[in-house]
């Protein structure tokens, strides 16, 4: 325990301490609330019978939630692992699941810290109302955050090298980001893109999060949601134990 | 344990294979409490496969190691409290701060020294604040240095400590290990800087091609090659297998690159005058001729015929 607590602290210190990092996670998704709030103000989208704003918040969450999970996670530590850090901690009594742990805790701490920002200034600036269980919302961003953060585990598992990196990782980032129906509904998305988009985790993370946050809705409108985002899990969190090398 | 005769570091038949290539071919040795022992070798020759074996890093084929009479292949936790590593590239989080360093490493350990002590030792209080990112490379080497020690190791391995490193940088680097070989800490390094070698280490293991080829102290491996003294020059427009031939009863005569001879001689006055006698005689044009002790690089060239250094 002793070492987790120290360990977390420093994983913490560091996000605080890079700037690529908190520009990433924090001030990026604030821009996005910020600047679709201020275009859609109270502007109704007829198909969903909701405001722009209100589809677009929960939207903006799963992008957080990856900014997290995908882009600085996996990238980061790639780049670590080939500076050799993960190699010179193993010749310490210091053991490989407290490295892995303080890694989870502390991106999961971000992602609920991102999660509040964002629907705080939905909330204040844009009337955004939270009309849904918060145990059930927790239920679903804690999903969110181990199913991005078992893909940037798969990609830390299969991108060996830290130049290849950040241009893979951005690759994954937005196609789950444009496929996944954040910025725009789905509804005007050609049907073979909409087959794509049908069977990603930041779709139904996004319905999954409008319906709790949003329209109010309970767990067993959401199953199939849950369950798709729970297949992404299972395959990209069991190939990654499977290949993985700390070398 | 508590035999006065154990050693610290016992390695026996230690293996490994790459394929069909031998990077380790059955490498044994043992280093006493208190010494300061060298691998020497040429990059590849199998200095830091033994050591990663030795550390735990990677798996030997074959062979058993011992470390303070611990079975290091069966017992890899306990052996981890009890040894200090410094790796050939040591690179740490860009934003920790060095005394942060120095904290966190001490928090692996059951027991750690003060980090004000570990500054001290390897000279870095001034810097004790900075980030990692910021420090020069006499100064990171010097962290991962410091960062080998913070358990207060009773097996110290350092993984060719000064490779890299300017003059300067590599004196200070020089200066720590003989501070740590004076409060009598037992350390394995590995390097190919025969002064390195020289100047540390009380025996050197000389190892080429993964194979030990000479273990003893520096001086007895120089007077054991009969390499007392090196005669040097450089002959231009003849037969370098008449050279060889005609002046071999003198000592061992090797070619080391283009036109340059090293004789390896007990009598180098001698040599001298009868490579003189010998170019007047055969019209040898001879340039740059030169005497000096012989080194740990000259043992190396004469068990081998290779530089260290290519």
């Amino acid at each position: 325990m002793k070492s987790l607590s120290k360990q977390l602290a420093m994983e913490n210190k560091l996000f605080l301490r890079n700037m690529d990092d908190l520009f990433w996670t924090i001030v990026f998704p604030l821009f996005f609330i910020l600047l679709y709030g201020f275009i859609y103000k109270d502007m109704m989208w007829e198909d969903y019978g909701m405001r722009a704003i209100d589809y677009i918040m929960p939207g903006i969450i799963v992008m957080a939630l990856m900014v997290t999970g995908i882009m600085s996670s996996a990238t980061g530590f790639i780049e670590d692992r080939q500076k050799g850090i993960y190699r010179r901690l193993s010749v310490t009594p210091l053991k490989k699941y407290v490295i892995i742990l303080s890694q989870i805790i502390n991106r999961y701490m971000i992602m609920l810290i991102q999660t509040f920002i964002i629907m705080i200034i939905g909330v204040l600036l844009f009337n955004v109302s939270i009309s849904g269980n918060y145990f059930l919302l927790l239920l679903v961003i804690t999903l969110g955050a181990v199913c991005f953060l078992s893909i940037g585990f798969f990609l830390v598992t299969f991108v060996k090298n830290a130049r290849a990196a950040t241009p893979v990782c951005m690759i994954v980032f937005f196609m789950l980001l444009f496929l996944g129906g954040i910025f725009f509904p789905l509804n005007i998305m050609p049907d073979f893109l909409r087959v794509i988009s049908n069977i990603l985790p930041s779709t139904q993370l996004n319905d999954a999060l409008r319906m709790v946050i949003i329209e109010g809705l309970g767990i067993s409108s959401m199953y199939k949601e849950l369950l798709i985002t729970g297949g992404w899990i299972i395959v990209t969190l069991g190939l990654s134990i499977k290949f993985f090398k700390w070398e | 344990m508590g035999n006065k005769f154990a050693y610290s570091l016992e390695v026996k038949d230690l293996t490994k294979h790459y394929g069909s290539v031998k990077a380790v071919d059955g490498v044994s040795f043992s280093i006493e409490k208190g010494e300061i022992f060298g691998l020497l070798g040429p990059n590849g020759a199998g200095k830091t496969t033994t050591v990663e074996m030795i550390v735990g890093l990677r798996k030997p084929d074959n062979g058993s190691i011992n470390i303070c009479s611990i079975d290091a292949l069966s017992n890899l936790s306990a052996i981890k409290e009890v040894i200090g590593v410094q790796l050939q590239t040591t690179a740490l989080y860009n934003k920790i701060r060095v005394i942060e360093a120095i904290e966190l490493f001490g928090s692996y350990y059951k027991k750690s020294l003060p980090p004000s002590e570990i500054l001290e030792l390897v000279s870095l209080d001034e810097k004790k604040n900075a980030y990692y990112v910021t420090l020069s490379g006499g100064q990171k080497q010097r962290l991962a240095l410091g960062l080998a020690l913070v358990n207060d190791p009773s097996v110290l391995f350092l993984d060719e400590p000064t490779t890299g490193l300017d003059p300067q940088a590599r004196r200070n680097v020089w200066d720590i290990i003989e501070n740590l070989k004076k409060q009598g800490k037992t350390i394995i390094l590995t390097t190919h800087y025969m002064e390195e070698a020289e100047k540390l280490c009380k025996r050197v293991a000389i190892i080429d091609k993964g194979i030990i080829i000479a273990i003893d102290t520096p001086g007895d491996l120089i007077k054991a090659a009969g390499t007392d003294s090196t005669v040097e020059f450089e002959a231009t427009g003849f037969k370098e297998e008449l050279i060889i031939n005609e002046l071999s009863h003198l000592g061992k005569v090797i070619k080391t690159s283009e036109g340059k001879f090293t004789i390896y001689t007990k009598t180098p006055s001698r040599a001298l005058k009868e490579i003189s006698g010998f170019a007047e005689k055969n019209n040898v044009n001879i340039e740059n001729i030169n005497t000096r002790r012989a080194t740990l690089e000259d043992v190396f060239i004469s068990m081998t015929g290779r530089k260290l250094r290519d």
